[in-house]
């Protein structure tokens, strides 16, 4: 069977590069890689680039990511110093420093070195926790605070607890994500918030209750005052009246009979300026008319002159 | 013939308890493509034994038609065996099934096809799937089945291609696409084995689109024969027979499959034309271009604007030609050189303090409300922060026994949003960045609120409190060569928590409350103000003008009794009667009046009836007593 030379150079080719696949490999930047010989782990990457091998099942090429990876605890209840009860949680990034030291221990698995840096992670923390008071974690006064103190003690623990396993591994930092309350305590805290509020309604109330007071009582002593002014000013305009009145008087004492006369006939009529009833009987002027006729003598006042006709 | 029902039978039979083995096996393995496999081995089995249940019938049909034969020949002359309708009753139920009951099993076939992709599709996509366990000992039982499912599939083939049984031929390629499947999960497991876990995934994704593939073509199937040309004599073909699976249980049949469904559906040889053979003897080659097509496609690579990319020569960055800019580039073919892309322009966003309704399960999605309300959640799930509080009676409080930290909580959602400003950086130092931004920007907010109070961060010091949280997160993320700008910070949602919302609206009320009522009171104020300023003017003009009146008055008066004298001094007793007898009737001229006469006969009683008289102001008026008679 004729086979066409293009067609039998691309086959080639392509089986020439399928051929490369299983004997090269790449380690990229962001990886290190651990190569097996029949299970055995012998030949640790850590450098970029592409490596020869035996094909499988001869030799076999475990990868890693070399990056920083992320490591997140749960939510977890702790106790402070003062008996505090707090919720934290934290974050902490590390990576692969010694492939051939994880290897054997982890295998291939990222989960079973998480698992167990969970459990260094909780000892840590939850024993730094255990020694600080409930100020150095929240507090208005950030002299009191220690937040980097705590996370620098919990980072130095694992540290500590990492190296002395001999994992592997690096941890290159720990933050705390989280803090948090107990459900309880948290309902309790909102009770207080709530009461907080209460307090500053009825101190904003009875201070608008005090404020409207202050400002009528203050309107009601200006208005006695402004009164009371007026008051004394209007007597001293009577007075001066009556003194300029009491300066006639001297005219009447030229006719004193005649004034007292005319005296009380202006009080009669002051008198009368009001609703009146007169009972008068026939004896009283003019209705002595009623008697008789103009021969009866009238009751009117008698008064005699003090003057004489010139 | 005999011999081919019991062939059909033992297919139908072996894939049945295929099916519960690959499965019983896939589940206890964990192998998610065994247990797609497994649905497509209990399709074959049912497809097996309808075909088996009409093998049945054409052959209770021949031995019928024999039967009448021999008849035939015996009594030729009888009318008792007229050929009509009664005749053939087993020829008859084999039509029928043909008939009706064969497009009725092909619908359910149908139904049980796409409703199997969609759920296989759905369970594929539930997260927490376990992995692999005990691979040695489902790579034995797969090899074990893949060995007897491809000997009795092959066989079973042989004997429907050498017989030109179409009854047998479904089953055999069920036979073989089991056997196939069984091989592909062994394969998975080799994957897993070799560290790619993630095939069994795709495989078994690959394995449900499939499925919904043969259930396409099962409807274009019916479909199409509605609208196939009927050519009298030519065998019908098998509606509920997959030719899909035809292909993959007989992958070297390719062309041929391909052939007979274009003769079938068009009714003339299309395989015999020019062209068609032109592409059945060129086919490698085509295929062998096309890969290399693909190969040397590989060798150009296309950045987008607002993108960079990342290239690398066997896993190492190339010197110079590290970051690709947008536009087009030339690159070595995969896998030497490989280009990672990075949308370095984009504004990216993470949440702090709450979860996006479109992150969490868009079941519990609510209309956006157009009003934002501390009284309403407004995000699927927000979390409380704490936060110091200087007020007092914050420190020790105690409420039933038990202690309260002196802290408030404080409901917070802060957007962050972010550029990749070092693609290096953002793609060589983490491996997961945007996680760790996250989880230094979540912490800086929650150091931030641990040392500042709750009603400053609330009102005056939020600028400031937004700006020192984006440089808070910018210098932690420089610190962690993240590579990224933090562009933008909002705290434009900080409030009290849903619960506790109400009290501190109630604060604001009770300001209000407070306002009106000083206002209130200055407006009383005022009135009182106004109302005695008035009062004070009016007493001193009172007071002036009786002032004034009398001191004019008495002038007057005086005035009057200078002019008075002379008349006095003329007629005294005239002019005092004279002067009383005018004021009085002046005087009284408004005045009621009560005559009181000595007798009876001559009272003068003046009475005014418009006016009301008591009965006091007369009756208790003593009579005069009478005078004595003259």
């Amino acid at each position: 069977m004729k086979r066409n030379p293009i067609t039998i150079t691309i086959g080639l080719l392509l089986l020439f590069i399928f051929g490369l696949l299983l004997i090269f490999f790449q380690v990229r930047t962001t990886e290190v890689a651990m190569v097996t010989t029949f299970g055995k782990p012998t030949r640790p990457v850590t450098e970029p680039g592409a490596y020869v091998k035996w094909p499988w099942p001869i030799q076999q090429v475990y990868k890693f990511d070399k990056r920083i990876q992320n490591f997140e605890s749960k939510f977890e209840q702790v106790f402070t110093a003062d008996g505090h009860s707090l919720l934290i949680k934290v974050y902490a990034g590390w990576n692969i420093a010694q492939p051939q030291v994880f290897f054997p221990k982890f295998g291939d698995s990222v989960v079973r070195l998480e698992e167990a840096l969970s459990g260094l992670a909780r000892s840590a923390y939850s024993g730094v926790v255990g020694t600080h008071p409930f100020s150095d974690f929240i507090s208005t006064d950030e002299k009191q605070l220690k937040f980097e103190q705590i996370e620098q003690e919990v980072l130095q623990r694992i540290q500590k607890d990492v190296q002395a396993n001999g994992y592997g591994v690096e941890v290159k930092f720990v933050g705390i994500k989280r803090i948090g309350l107990p459900e309880s305590v948290t309902k309790l805290v909102f009770e207080r918030m709530q009461a907080e509020r209460q307090l500053q309604v009825r101190q904003i109330e009875s201070a608008g209750q005090r404020e409207a007071s202050d400002i009528r009582s203050a309107a009601n002593l200006a208005s006695a005052n402004v009164l009371s002014e007026a008051d004394a000013q209007a007597t001293q305009i009577r007075g001066e009246g009556d003194r300029l009145a009491a300066a006639s008087l001297q005219v009447f004492e030229q006719e004193p009979e005649l004034g007292k006369f005319l005296m009380q006939l202006r009080a009669l009529e002051d008198f009368l300026k009001e609703r009146t009833t007169l009972i008068l009987d026939t004896q009283t002027f003019p209705l002595n008319l009623l008697n008789g006729g103009p021969s009866t003598a009238p009751t009117a006042p008698k008064i005699s002159s003090n003057t004489t006709n010139e | 013939m005999e011999r081919k029902g019991n062939s059909g039978l033992l297919n139908a039979v072996v894939l049945l308890i295929t099916a519960v083995c690959v499965y019983g096996v896939g589940r206890y393995a964990n192998s998610l493509s065994a247990q797609v496999s497994s649905a497509f081995v209990a399709y074959g089995f049912a497809v097996a034994l309808v075909s088996w249940f009409q093998m049945r019938l054409e052959e209770r049909e021949r031995l019928e038609r024999m039967e009448y034969d021999e008849l035939t020949k015996a009594r030729s002359t009888s009318a008792l065996f007229n050929e009509g309708t009664d005749a053939f009753p087993a020829g008859r139920s084999r039509e029928q099934f043909e008939r009706y009951f064969v497009p009725g099993i092909t619908i359910a076939l149908l139904l049980a096809q796409g409703i199997g992709a969609w759920l296989l599709w759905q369970w594929l996509q539930q997260p927490g799937k376990p992995a692999l366990k005990q691979p040695a000992v489902a790579l034995s039982i797969f090899g074990v089945l893949f060995l007897l499912l491809f000997l009795l599939g092959r066989f079973s083939a042989g004997v429907a291609r050498i017989r030109n049984d179409r009854l047998l031929r479904p089953g055999a390629n069920h036979l073989l696409l089991s056997a196939y499947a069984c091989a592909v999960a062994m394969l998975t497991i080799v994957a897993a084995l070799a560290k790619f876990p993630r095939v069994d995934y795709f495989v078994a994704a690959a394995g449900a689109v499939l499925l919904g593939l043969i259930a396409f073509e099962t409807l274009m199937g019916l479909i199409l024969e509605l609208y196939r040309p009927r050519v009298k004599g030519k065998q019908t073909r098998l509606l509920y027979e997959s030719r899909l699976v035809g292909l993959l249980s007989h992958p070297e049949g390719l062309f041929s499959t391909a052939a007979h469904v274009l003769d079938y559906q068009f009714g003339f040889k299309v395989s015999e034309t020019s062209f068609y053979r032109f592409v059945e003897r060129n086919f490698p080659r085509f295929l062998l271009a096309q890969l290399a097509v693909l190969l040397l496609s590989s060798c150009f690579v296309f950045i987008e604007a607002g993108e960079a990319g990342l290239l690398e020569r066997f896993g190492r960055p190339v010197a110079k030609r590290d970051v690709l800019k947008p536009g087009m580039h030339l690159k070595w073919f995969w896998p030497v050189d490989r280009v990672q892309r990075f949308r370095t322009d984009e504004i990216q966003t993470f949440n702090v303090g709450f979860v996006h309704q479109e992150e969490g399960d868009h079941h519990d999605q609510r209309p956006e409300a157009d009003t934002v309300l501390w009284t309403v959640r407004h995000y699927q799930e927000e979390f409380n922060l704490l936060v110091a509080s200087r007020e007092p009676g914050a420190t020790t409080n105690t409420v039933e026994g038990k202690r309260i930290p002196p802290v408030s909580l404080l409901s917070v959602s802060i957007p962050v949003q972010f550029q990749i400003s070092d693609v290096k950086k953002w793609a060589y130092k983490h491996m997961k960045p945007a996680k760790l931004l996250e989880d230094i920007g979540t912490r800086e907010v929650v150091r931030y609120l641990v040392g500042v109070d709750l009603l400053e961060i609330m009102s005056t010091g939020r600028f400031k409190a937004a700006e020192e949280l984006r440089q808070r997160i910018q210098t932690r993320a420089d610190a962690e060569d993240l590579g990224v700008k933090i562009v933008f910070l909002g705290l434009q949602d900080i409030h009290p928590p849903v619960s506790v919302a109400g009290a501190y609206e109630e604060v604001i009320g009770a300001t209000q409350k407070r306002e009106a009522e000083r206002l209130k009171a200055q407006t009383d104020a005022v009135a009182t103000n106004s109302w005695s300023l008035a009062e004070a003017l009016q007493r001193r003009r009172n007071a002036e003008a009786a002032s004034t009146s009398r001191a004019v008055g008495a002038a007057a008066r005086a005035a009057q009794f200078t002019n008075q004298i002379p008349a006095f001094k003329a007629s005294p007793t005239v002019y005092s009667h004279l002067a009383y007898a005018q004021a009085l009737s002046r005087y009284s001229a408004g005045t009621r009046k009560l005559v009181m006469t000595g007798t009876n006969s001559h009272d003068v009683i003046l009475l005014n009836l418009e006016d009301r008289i008591r009965a006091g102001d007369i009756l208790n008026v003593p009579m005069p007593a009478a005078p004595a008679p003259r």
